[in-house]
């Protein structure tokens, strides 16, 4: 090149066919096709194409010489960057577009092309350059990146709808249950309430929510019990659950509540936060308490005309002249059977109503359990001319438990040893100190009780189906006994066999801390 | 021959009629009083041996007229059995200073048996 003397070339030089044709080598080494063309003449006509040019488009360089631009367009002459390049041209700009183009064997390519005029000295518009790219493949890329992100956006917006929508579903779930659901932070301030603890508790979301539990309505969620639970209990016992916690509140009064909390253990935004569901049962309480009144008095005002009766019939069995039809005195025994049937029924009733809520109230004292036991059986024993009751071993102890209810348990097992042995005469009662419990047990020499049926004739409304014709009854008798030594941290039991008699054992715990 | 005499007190005439049968038939002096409100008055004047008293009654209960026989040094030591159909009754008459309690509905031979046993 040593006609290029500091960037211009000097013509002068001999050199200059040599350089020229450097220059055209380098021209066609160029992967961009270059062009040259002759504003001077009609229509723009392409003067000048490279190699590269030749290769992008597939002509010929016969086939390109002559042709203004656009013959590459083909038939696609709709495109808005045609006018881009004619405003170029008409002012003699440079520009740079993507136009659609077509080899020569019809495929289509996105042609870059660059281009810049050149200008005489006068400013006059004589040629232009023409630099094109296949950028097919970028375009493509582009293309396929657009659609890409379109389609990501397009998931991103059904996404989040979708948890849109399953964030109101869960919320209106939350709203409708009528529970009252509290949402706690680790610090115990309150991050949501559901309406249900806004109506319950008579307040309104800026009163509850982002405040601290204890410092709500004045202090008056500051409760001992609830403290315990948050700060003592749940840290090691989570979830807790059935918490009762009773509380006077200032303006709605008395609540019992029941509550279960569950500290959130996983990782993650949700971390240590504590979810308090509390159900008000102040008012279910209080209709437990009044159908126990009811079924109290109920059962009281039932008994009295109970005892005039059963009384009158032993004041007639006493009074029945000797030689009288012997139907008479049996017609009168049967009686006074069923007057003492329908007074178990009363009472039976009674017990069952407060074991179902869970009211069966223990009055605990320490008493001796030999004499109750000779007491229960004496009382029964004077009633009952058809058995002879026999009572052997003692316990020597005094225990806690409830008399009234244990001797219940005593009279129930030897009614049923009389009731279901109709045709043997003995019963025994046996009484032993077994380590820390003591035991009675009642023996009866009657029908026995299949091994199957041992475990069901402890639950409730259960009757062994053979027994049903023959011995009428509700099937709770055993069932409240069951629930009565349970209660008192005890078992009862059966040892039988069909045929056999059985031996109805239970045992109290002996607890020598208690008072 | 003095006859022993027995006060009974419940609400109930159907039971007052009945153990009047009963108790006058084997040999008792009956007074039958369907009102706590007087039964001072009447033990004063009478001087029964023996109480057969009610819990559930209007007015006055069971445990309270007991209560009160208790702190008098003249009825201090009177035998009461206290007849009740109430589920609690036995505790309650205990703890009121009860001689005897019999669940209602109760049997006459151990009731007998049991007024015999403290009027002789």
């Amino acid at each position: 090149m040593n006609s290029l003397q500091n960037g211009a070339f000097d013509l002068s030089n001999e050199t200059t066919r040599e350089d020229f044709n450097l220059l055209l080598k380098a021209l066609d080494a160029s992967i961009s096709g270059i062009i040259l063309t002759d504003n001077r003449l009609p229509d723009n006509p392409i003067i000048y194409c490279n190699k590269a040019f030749e290769i992008i488009t597939g002509y010929d360089r016969s086939e390109i010489i002559g042709h203004n631009c656009r013959f590459l367009q083909k038939e696609d002459r709709d495109q808005k960057e045609r006018a881009i390049l004619r405003d170029a041209i008409k002012n003699g700009k440079n520009c740079v577009v993507d136009i659609r183009n077509y080899k020569k064997d019809g495929t289509f390519f996105y042609n870059e092309l660059f281009m810049s005029p050149i200008k005489d000295e006068n400013g006059k518009v004589n040629y232009f350059i023409g630099v094109q790219n296949d950028v097919s493949l970028r375009k493509k890329a582009e293309q396929d990146l657009r659609k890409q992100q379109e389609l990501m956006e397009k998931r991103v917006a059904e996404r989040t709808q979708s948890l849109k929508e399953n964030e109101d579903y869960l919320a209106s779930i939350v709203q409708t249950v009528r529970e009252s659901l509290i949402v706690l932070n680790p610090e115990f301030k309150v991050l949501s309430v559901n309406d249900h603890f806004l109506k319950t508790f008579k307040v309104t979301t800026e009163d509850t929510e982002g405040r601290l539990l204890y410092e709500l309505g004045n202090g008056q969620w500051n409760i001992p019990a609830l403290k315990e639970l948050l700060e003592s209990i749940l840290p090691t016992n989570n979830p807790v659950e059935e918490f009762e916690v009773e509380h006077d509140f200032p303006y709605i009064g008395k609540k019992l509540m029941i509550l279960n909390a569950h500290r959130i253990e996983l990782e993650g935004q949700y971390k240590d936060r504590i979810l308090i569901a509390i159900e008000d049962i102040t008012d279910r309480r209080e209709i437990e308490r009044r159908k126990d009144d009811f079924l109290s008095i109920a059962s009281h005002e039932l008994k009295t005309p109970l005892t005039t009766i059963k009384g009158l019939v032993q004041i007639m069995q006493r009074m029945v002249p000797p030689g009288l039809d012997e139907k008479f005195s049996s017609v009168l025994d049967k009686t006074g059977v069923y007057v003492d049937r329908l007074n178990n029924l009363i009472a039976e009733l009674l017990d069952v109503s407060r074991i179902q809520t869970g009211n069966i109230e223990l009055h605990k004292d320490l008493f001796d359990f030999d004499k109750a036991v000779h007491e229960a059986v004496e009382t029964i024993q004077v009633a009952t001319k058809s058995h002879q009751i026999k009572i052997s071993g003692s316990t020597n102890e005094n225990v806690s438990a409830d008399e009234s209810h244990i001797v219940q348990v005593i009279n129930n097992l030897l009614s049923n040893a009389i009731k279901y042995a109709p045709d043997h005469k003995e019963i025994d009662v046996y009484l032993s100190r077994v380590s820390n419990f003591v035991k009675l047990s009642v023996k009866d020499r009657g029908m026995g009780i299949r091994v199957e049926d041992h475990k069901k004739i402890f639950d409730r409304f259960y009757r062994v189906g053979d027994i049903q014709q023959r011995f009428p009854g509700m099937g709770i008798g055993l069932y409240i006994c069951d629930q009565i030594i349970k209660n008192h941290g005890g078992t009862l039991w059966v040892e039988s066999e069909l045929g056999q008699g059985s031996v109805f054992s239970f045992t109290l715990p002996l607890n020598k801390h208690a008072a | 021959m003095y006859t022993k005499t027995i006060l009974i007190c419940d609400d109930d005439e159907g039971i007052l009629e009945m153990l009047a049968i009963i108790l006058e038939g084997s040999g008792y002096t009956i007074i039958p009083v369907q009102n706590s409100l007087n039964i001072y008055e009447t033990i004063e004047r009478e001087h029964p041996d023996l109480l057969l008293l009610d819990l559930w009654m209007p007015v006055l209960s069971g445990d309270q007229v007991l209560r009160s026989l208790r702190n008098n040094p003249q009825t201090h030591e009177l035998p009461v059995i206290v007849i009740s159909a109430s589920r609690d009754g036995q505790k309650i008459a205990e703890e009121a200073g009860a001689t005897e309690f019999m669940s209602k509905p109760f049997d006459l031979d151990f009731l007998l048996q049991r007024i015999h046993q403290y009027l002789n």
